[in-house]
């Protein structure tokens, strides 16, 4: 076995020598085989990187391992035992929420809700926003000025803001707002920071609306604002080891038992929204190289077409070699695996030749979204590589085989012109 | 007797007639002789030499090579016998274009299987340095004259140490000095005790050898 590959070894070396003797008509042999291998390695790369930009921008909005537990409201059926009980959800339930094992955050919010705002430049209707410390982090918004809202604002209760980047200039002009006062519904705010939305890779979401906000605690809210300690919303996240579906249905049994049965909050599994968009970007990217797939399939066989005729080409104008070959002792194997060697080498080199440019494409791929603003990385995909290099040998054993054949099969004496 | 061949005969088709080229003929080669096979061309010459040279099997009539029956091979075993027991020197020299001188001579060995690259070369060098070529190894046959790949061709015809060597026409491409040399190639040759069947139409080629068989009309004459 060990001898065998020594030979085949060396056969590849002839086989570089013969291909090198014919540099041109390799070249063009080959195209067919390196356009197909270039656009498998190009099409699994750009699958799978784009798979991978869309997972970090799903992952991006922070909802992968949380649930949110909405208030529900006033219901009109207050007559019943039901709805007598109906209290909505409230700061104490995010109390007992945080108290939950596997629970890693829990998160209350107040919905936007439009309030008069008088800053130095402007006074008009704004939408305010009551957050959690780290809220604004766990969706990836940006400060880009000054600091977040923390711990202790919230605890305080303090009446500190965050503006939204697109509002700074409305409202303040070109002063620097930090350190400014703006009044809400008449009540002094200091600004603290200023926001701008997450900026995604690839999927079209709009979150410009981040930028048009103000953001102050939640608690101020609750307190003073809405009053009675109700909150819109709590987005629970487990911890990474945690089961999340556990976390989810004891997360609910807690709501459901803290409020008596009453129908007075809801669940809604943010994680298997983010599973369901993964899914369904999977799909789609499933679609596409499935497409991708057929076009560089068609194009390897187009290829191998192109490297069958060079193929007998080359078997006709070496016929008298073959022939001598085979009266120094050569027989029908020795010939047949000459050829066959030859044909897996010029196409394993077309797979190669192919590999590198289906590479280069995904570099130019990465410029252009460059010079669109999106600096994503497109790994060039390796299983995309494997799969380019087993195509185009399976082609060249394919389309080698009966050449090889043809080869072998000679009469020396025919084939040395009946010397 | 090295060859021992006995009413042989050759029968080809060629479209709807049977072609004889050979009619009953029997060879006796003994170890070390330089023999001459020699005749018009459709004598049947060339015929028997594929046969003794183990391209091509007998219809009829037996042929036994070095004490092996191998008028009845098939293609596989017949390739082998060509391989250790005959060597080939053709008119046209046949040489591999792309490989050096060294490779050349070397090549039958690598149909041998199990000979180490090493050695192959070891062999090659020697019977090159033996028939004068030592400077010539890594030259590739066009940079060669024609005597020069004549005598290469030697080479790689004696690479495997055949039991017999067989020329066809080795002067015919030559012009009459590289001839001399050839011959006097093969004259040394003998008188080294290799066996050599040449086949030419050449009187004066024929002549340097010990025995000569005249050929007509596929019989020996």
């Amino acid at each position: 076995m060990r001898e065998w590959w020594k030979e085949t070894l060396e056969l590849v070396g002839d086989a570089v020598r013969e291909i090198r003797g014919h540099k041109l008509r390799s070249l063009l042999t080959l195209s067919g085989i390196v356009f197909g291998a270039a656009s498998v390695v190009s099409m699994t790369s750009l699958a799978a990187g784009m798979k991978q930009l869309v997972y970090d921008d799903l992952m991006a909005m922070g909802f992968s391992r949380s649930f949110v537990a909405y208030d529900r409201g006033p219901r009109s059926d207050v007559r019943t035992a039901a709805g007598l009980r109906h209290r909505g959800l409230r700061v104490a339930d995010i109390e007992a929420l945080r108290a939950m094992p596997g629970v890693e955050t829990v998160h209350g919010r107040n919905f936007p809700r439009e309030y008069v705002v008088n800053a130095p430049a402007d006074r008009r209707r704004i939408r305010i926003e009551g957050v959690d410390a780290g809220y604004l982090e766990l969706r990836n918004f940006r400060i880009v000025g000054g600091r977040s809202i923390r711990p202790l604002d919230v605890e305080n209760r303090s009446r500190v803001a965050v503006v939204g980047s697109e509002l700074v200039r409305e409202l303040f002009g070109n002063a620097p707002p930090v350190g400014q006062t703006i009044t809400v519904d008449g009540v002094r705010f200091l600004v603290i920071g200023i926001v701008a939305p997450i900026q995604f890779d690839i999927i079209p979401a709009d979150f410009s609306f981040v930028a048009r906000r103000i953001y102050i605690p939640y608690s101020y809210l609750t307190r003073y604002a809405q009053g009675g300690g109700r909150v819109d919303q709590a987005l629970v996240t487990a911890t990474p080891e945690a089961n999340f579906a556990e976390v989810l249905r004891h997360g609910e049994l807690l709501l459901r038992q803290r409020h008596g049965g009453a129908d007075d909050f809801e669940i809604d599994n943010e994680a298997a929204d983010v599973l369901s968009d993964l899914a369904m970007a999977d799909n789609i990217l499933g679609g596409w190289n499935a497409v991708m797939f057929t076009i560089a399939g068609v194009t390897l066989i187009v290829g191998g077409i192109g490297l069958f005729s060079v193929l007998l080409i080359s078997v006709r104008e070496r016929v008298r070699e073959i022939g001598v070959r085979k009266a120094l002792g050569a027989d029908d194997n020795d010939i047949r695996r000459l050829f066959l060697v030859e044909s897996l080498t010029l196409a394993f080199l077309g797979a190669v030749l192919g590999i590198g440019g289906g590479a280069g494409l995904t570099v130019v791929t990465e410029l252009i979204g460059r010079q669109f603003g999106k600096p994503f990385a497109i790994p060039v995909s390796i299983p995309g590589v494997v799969l380019a290099v087993i195509f185009a040998l399976a082609v060249g054993l394919l389309f080698g085989w009966y050449p090889a054949r043809r080869a072998a099969k000679l009469d020396p004496i025919e084939a040395m012109g009946g010397v | 007797m090295l060859i021992e061949a006995r009413g042989l005969a050759k029968t080809y088709r060629l479209g709807q007639v049977d072609v004889q080229a050979l009619r009953g003929v029997d060879v006796d080669v003994g170890a070390g002789e330089y023999i001459a096979i020699t005749g018009p061309s459709g004598s049947g010459k060339s015929t028997l030499m594929h046969i003794l040279g183990c391209l091509d099997t007998p219809s009829t009539g037996s042929y036994r090579l070095d004490g092996e029956d191998v008028g009845s091979l098939s293609g596989k075993r017949l390739a082998h016998v060509r391989n250790r027991k005959v060597g080939f020197v053709f008119q046209t020299f046949n040489l591999m274009p792309r490989l050096t001188v060294e490779e050349n001579v070397a090549l039958p060995l690598k149909y041998r299987g199990g000979v180490p690259r090493g050695e192959r070369r070891a062999r090659a060098l020697a019977l090159l340095e033996r028939l004068g070529l030592g400077d010539r190894i890594g030259h590739r046959p066009d940079e060669l004259s024609g005597g020069e790949r004549q005598r290469v061709a030697i080479a790689r015809a004696l690479v495997g140490t055949p039991a017999i060597l067989m020329a066809d026409e080795p002067t015919g491409n030559l012009d009459s000095r590289a001839g001399a040399e050839v011959l006097a190639t093969f004259a040394e040759l003998h008188a080294a005790g290799h066996t050599i069947v040449l086949v030419t139409h050449d009187p004066g080629v024929a002549g340097r050898a010990q025995r000569v068989i005249q050929m007509s009309d596929g019989r020996v004459v």
